[in-house]
């Protein structure tokens, strides 16, 4: 009887942790494909002036990855030499350049893209996702995601064909500062230099 | 002396290999594991390779997509399927069971049901989607223990390693196509055609990234550099991301230390109005999308981040 109990037990405890992380996986892959209409309707579409696609793109990139956490992983090392206001300058230019380079991209995208699967692990939630160019090849996505403290999805990293995005862009900006006598400060002057040319 | 290097020229070459792959790794290791000791040079020859790029590849490969799917689709396939006995060969070097069966099936599907591999039905949802793989002998050595080594930049080729670039030459010798082509006479011309195709094919898809990346990037040869060793270790191991590159570096709950809120902390006192002026050539837009940010880094996980969130105060 006692074995019965404890059964009865665990399975109280385990079935809400299945279905909410069901439901979690769910919402993860509606999150990504969410996010690619947005993309579509507020940054592709050819109607929109260049000022206003770029404002659109910064909203949607501010609200859908947490550009904190991947300042601080492109800069790796030297994050840590920073002080407070120089992390800030660099994350406000690293955001700056993200947005004026990616956001014209986007100008007149066609294509269809849906998410085919969600994998947790580690606290972060693993979305594939096929995307279909109108006019190139089909590429797979990887998005990485997490659930932050208020449960909501930030976007970490997003890996194209086996190729991440932060770590390419992580080795692009250490070999920057490593060839740069100004070092960081180097850095920061060449992102203003590409987001005001 | 010379009949000494003869007879145990192959003991040399090992050994050379070997010196070169060790050579620097551990200055590279201090540089996030770039392993470029001949950096230099590499940029010379990436230069050059650009603009071979610019002028000559890029406008073929325009040229391709340009040409309508028949033929263009067959022939790709046809270079495609001639590649099958070095990858054949090499996955069973590698005594890689899933992939000798991927490229037996795949090539007796495509050679039959896809009319001598002019159509690659195998990757057709009829016969259950068998992905493509390709090996070489870069890949066999890596699965033998031998490490990449440094990065070399080969001229016309493009990015590589010791490791990889001693590959492709073991590779385009033993191919038993070659011996095929040479045992019944068939030209050079002929047997560069394979290669040929798939290198204009391949840069054909990748034209618009390629472009983009250019265009965005601060330094584009890092950039390759480091794409390269991504798709290299995805294509020999499966693995997405090198460990000591991981994002598990920085686990979410880096969030929660003591350093991060005294940041935070500090930025809330030092409440500045920091004015992000949009780069835009529209100077009165320009003027109404001056944003004006309360000081808070937006951050999600910035303590108290639904109050500070990026406000936009017109």
């Amino acid at each position: 009887m006692s074995y019965f109990r404890n059964f009865l037990i665990l399975a109280l405890f385990f079935i809400p942790i299945h279905s909410f992380s069901d439901e979690k996986i769910e919402q993860s892959k509606y999150f990504v494909e969410n996010l690619g209409k947005q993309v579509i309707e507020k940054v592709s579409n050819v109607n929109l002036s260049e000022s206003e696609r770029i404002v659109n793109f910064r909203n949607l990139y501010l609200d859908a990855f947490d550009n904190y956490y991947i300042s601080r992983f492109v800069l790796g090392q030297y994050w840590k030499r920073l002080d407070s206001n120089m992390r800030r300058q660099f994350v406000e230019s690293f955001n700056d350049y993200i947005v004026t380079t990616y956001a014209p991209k986007f100008k007149g995208w066609e294509g269809t893209f849906k998410a085919t699967d969600s994998l947790l692990e580690n606290n972060y939630y693993n979305v594939k996702m096929s995307v279909l160019n109108k006019d190139g090849p089909t590429l797979q996505f990887m998005w990485k995601i997490y659930l932050d403290k208020n449960k909501n999805f930030k976007i970490l990293d997003v890996n194209i064909d086996g190729v991440s995005m932060l770590v390419t862009q992580r080795a692009e900006f250490m070999s920057v500062i490593k060839n740069n006598p100004k070092g960081v400060i180097g850095l920061i002057e060449a992102m203003e230099k590409k987001t005001s040319g | 002396m010379v009949e000494f290097i003869l007879k145990y020229n192959k003991i040399l070459l090992i050994f050379v290999i070997s010196a070169f792959i060790s050579l620097d790794v551990k200055n590279a290791q201090a540089v996030e594991n770039v392993n470029d000791p001949f950096e230099n040079v590499n940029r010379n020859i990436f230069k050059f390779n650009n603009n071979l790029d610019d002028y000559f590849f890029k406008p073929v490969a325009k040229g391709w997509r340009e040409i309508p799917e028949i033929p263009r689709k067959p022939l790709t396939n046809l270079a495609t399927t001639a590649k099958t006995p070095i990858s054949l060969a090499n996955a069973i070097l590698q005594l890689n069971k899933e992939s000798i069966g991927n490229i037996i099936g795949r090539f007796l599907i495509n050679m039959t049901f896809g009319l001598g591999g002019l159509f690659d039905v195998a990757s057709t949802d009829n016969f259950g989607n068998i992905a493509e793989v390709e090996e070489d002998f870069g890949q066999t050595l890596a699965v033998w223990g031998v490490p990449d080594g440094p990065y070399v930049m080969l001229p016309i080729f493009g990015p590589s390693s010791v490791r990889d670039a001693f590959g492709l030459g073991v590779d385009t010798i033993t191919n038993p196509l070659s011996f095929g082509y040479r045992m019944n006479g068939i030209g050079l011309e002929a047997r560069l055609s394979g290669p040929v195709v798939r290198g204009v094919s391949t840069r054909e898809k990748y034209l618009d990234y390629l472009d983009e990346m250019k265009e965005g990037s601060l330094d584009f040869y890092a950039t390759m550099r480091s794409l390269y060793r991504q798709k290299r270790r995805k294509d020999i191991s499966g693995e997405l991301e090198s460990k000591d590159l991981s994002l598990s570096m920085l686990p979410v709950e880096a969030y929660e230390d003591e350093e991060l809120k005294s940041e935070v902390e500090e930025s809330k006192s030092d409440v500045k109005n920091i004015v992000t002026t949009m780069k835009d050539e529209d100077s009165e837009i320009k003027s109404e999308m001056t944003r004006y940010y309360n000081g808070v880094l937006p951050s999600s996980n910035y303590p108290a981040f639904n109050e500070s969130r990026v406000n936009l105060i017109e």
